[in-house]
């Protein structure tokens, strides 16, 4: 009997904590899986979620062009996605599964971390401006007033201004404030290929209050990045090609938006014209914008900052890094990198650069870290996000 | 549904709570035993079989319920405040010890159905072809017949926060006659 008691509470338990009274959407994960592919062992990987000391991290293996250096810069954070660089130098970190946003500062020769706020679902998406910092999850609107002078800063919460869609799948944010001092944020498309609902598969941006909404790029899957360029102010970013339609991708996107209001191609027209297999219609790439480089296939290619420092090298100015988490959706394994990718003259092309490597051994098809994001700092070094092992790697430059 | 169990149960768990919060990882794992049984095979109704789980689920099991993101209250108030490293030890502690189901007699049409239905809902992509789970997916062979039935139940109703919304999206729709032939099906393979 005291066994059966114990066991209820335990099963009732699991069904309490939490409680989401919306119901399921229907099994996304069946879509798109063609019957050649039924039998395949390809699934997303395992995320770690508990510190990885500086010691068990073998930063060694890491390469970059000559005259630049990598080092651990932090650890500590594990889940560490997008960052965001505060006034007076903090750093802020999302997160996914584990719920928490860091802030990481830099005490000289070490940096201290601690939770800001914890138990959020996928509190992915941050951003910096005014003083205050901005945190998006799945269902949350959040803002933080100094909170870098002030450790005890309450959230202010905005989640009614923001009209944030209920479904969590590739709904994760990404956000940064423009040149214009708006608000962008990214959402996804909430499946693998589907014709998402009108508030899906889109970037939208907003006043920094929530208010006037506006939709600025349509038929996207997936980005989880975007940046200015710093000449033109143009919007680039990342979107993940679909999965399930083979080795060969199609490729991850990296867009330019030249005006407000393009069309990326979701779900009809992937990459550079790939019609998808499995949702057609007539004419399915046209008045389709297409993508400026392609990033690889299934290369997870997330994060994306214009660089604008000058540590590095002139040739690397108004010139951006991508970071690629590497593949899952394909056997032989593709991306786990940093690349480099410079713009042509007409921003109407771009050239992809390896820049870090090593993370990614491809004769044992193996991975050790995953690259997810980067930040540029004020010294114009480059922070790299680590979300395999929640740290976070600086790259310097001397001669 | 927030239950509290009789009082002595209460105090068991405090003392519970208090030897999971200071104690060492050695210690934590006699405080698992408790409910999960000594070699982590469990007896108890209800409470799941957590040997030769997947070490990377077991890990991440942990985190995130010590984050509150997931797991029972129970579970919750037990791992609040234990350090990565713990966690990291007790998923390895478990995840070697050997499965050893103890299943009741098989229902050979039930079984039949549900080998049936796990095929063609194609369980095994994820926890691979033997059931035996991998990385972060769980080991459900030889899992106690009435935790998988209430797991998927909490799950097909969106009431069990997992890592994600994978389980609630493939138990979509699926009755409750077809749940417990996967239950039993599940609890009785190896």
């Amino acid at each position: 009997m005291q066994r059966t008691a114990i066991a209820a509470l335990l099963v009732f338990g699991f069904a309490s904590a939490q409680a989401q009274d919306k119901p399921a959407p229907p099994p996304i994960w069946k879509q798109g899986i063609p019957k050649s592919m039924e039998k395949s062992t390809l699934a997303p990987h395992a995320a770690k979620m508990t510190e990885t000391p500086a010691a068990d991290i073998p930063i060694s293996r890491l390469k970059l062009p000559k005259g630049f250096k990598v080092e651990i810069w932090a650890t500590g954070v594990p889940g560490a996605r997008e960052m965001a660089l505060g006034d007076k130098g903090k750093i802020y970190i999302g997160t996914r599964i584990i719920g928490r946003v860091y802030e990481v500062t830099d005490q000289g020769d070490k940096r201290t971390s601690r939770v800001v706020v914890d138990k959020l679902t996928q509190p992915s998406g941050v951003a910096f401006q005014g003083g205050s910092l901005y945190v998006m999850a799945i269902d949350r609107a959040l803002r933080y007033d100094g909170i870098e002078d002030n450790a005890a800063a309450q959230a202010v919460d905005m989640t009614d201004k923001f009209a944030l869609p209920p479904q969590q799948h590739h709904n994760w944010k990404y956000l940064a404030f423009g040149p214009d001092k708006k608000l962008y944020v990214t959402f996804g498309s909430p499946c693998n290929i589907c014709e998402p609902p009108p508030e899906y598969g889109q970037i939208r941006r907003y006043s920094p209050d929530g208010s006037g909404m506006e939709v600025i790029a349509r038929g996207v899957r997936n980005s989880q990045g975007f940046d200015w360029n710093p000449k033109t102010g143009e919007l680039w970013f990342t979107d993940n090609g679909r999965d399930w339609m083979g080795n060969g991708g199609p490729q991850d996107e990296l867009n330019r938006l030249s005006k407000v209001g393009l069309n990326f191609g979701f779900p009809y027209c992937h990459a550079n014209g790939i019609v998808d297999r499995d949702y057609k219609k007539k004419d399915p790439c046209k008045g389709v914008t297409k993508p400026v480089a392609l990033m690889g296939p299934h290369a997870a290619a997330l994060g994306v900052k214009y660089y604008t420092g000058d540590m590095f090298p002139a040739a690397y100015k108004n010139t951006m890094f991508v970071a690629r988490k590497g593949s899952w959706n394909r056997d032989r394994k593709f991306g786990y990198d940093v690349v480099n990718v410079r713009p042509s003259a007409d921003g109407k092309s771009a050239k992809v650069t390896p820049f870090l490597t090593g993370f990614l051994d491809s004769k044992k098809n193996e991975f050790w870290g995953r690259p997810a994001f980067v930040q540029q700092l004020r010294d114009g070094s480059l922070l790299v996000a680590d979300e395999q092992l929640g740290a976070l790697y600086r790259i310097s430059y001397s001669k | 549904m927030r239950q509290h169990g009789p009082g002595r149960w209460v105090l068991l768990l405090a003392a519970l709570f208090v030897s999971l919060a200071h104690g060492q990882a050695e210690e934590r794992a006699r405080v698992c035993a408790g409910c999960h049984g000594a070699d982590g095979n469990s007896l108890a109704s209800g409470v799941p079989s957590i040997a030769a789980q997947p070490g990377v689920f077991l890990e991440n099991y942990l985190v995130l319920t010590r984050e509150g993101l997931r797991g029972s209250d129970v579970m919750q108030n037990l791992l609040k405040g234990v350090p990565d490293a713990d966690i990291v030890q007790l998923a390895r502690h478990y995840s070697v010890l050997p499965s050893r189901p103890t299943p009741g007699a098989r229902d050979k049409a039930l079984y039949a159905r549900g080998r049936s239905l796990a095929t063609s809902s194609r369980c095994g992509s994820c926890h691979t072809p033997s059931y035996r789970g991998q990385q972060q997916m769980p080991r459900l062979a030889g899992q106690r017949e009435e935790f998988l039935l209430e797991a998927m139940r909490a799950y097909r109703g969106s009431g069990r926060p997992g890592g994600d919304t994978i389980m609630a999206a493939a138990l979509y729709g699926v009755g409750d006659a077809d749940l417990k032939a996967l239950a039993h099906f599940l609890a009785q393979s190896r």
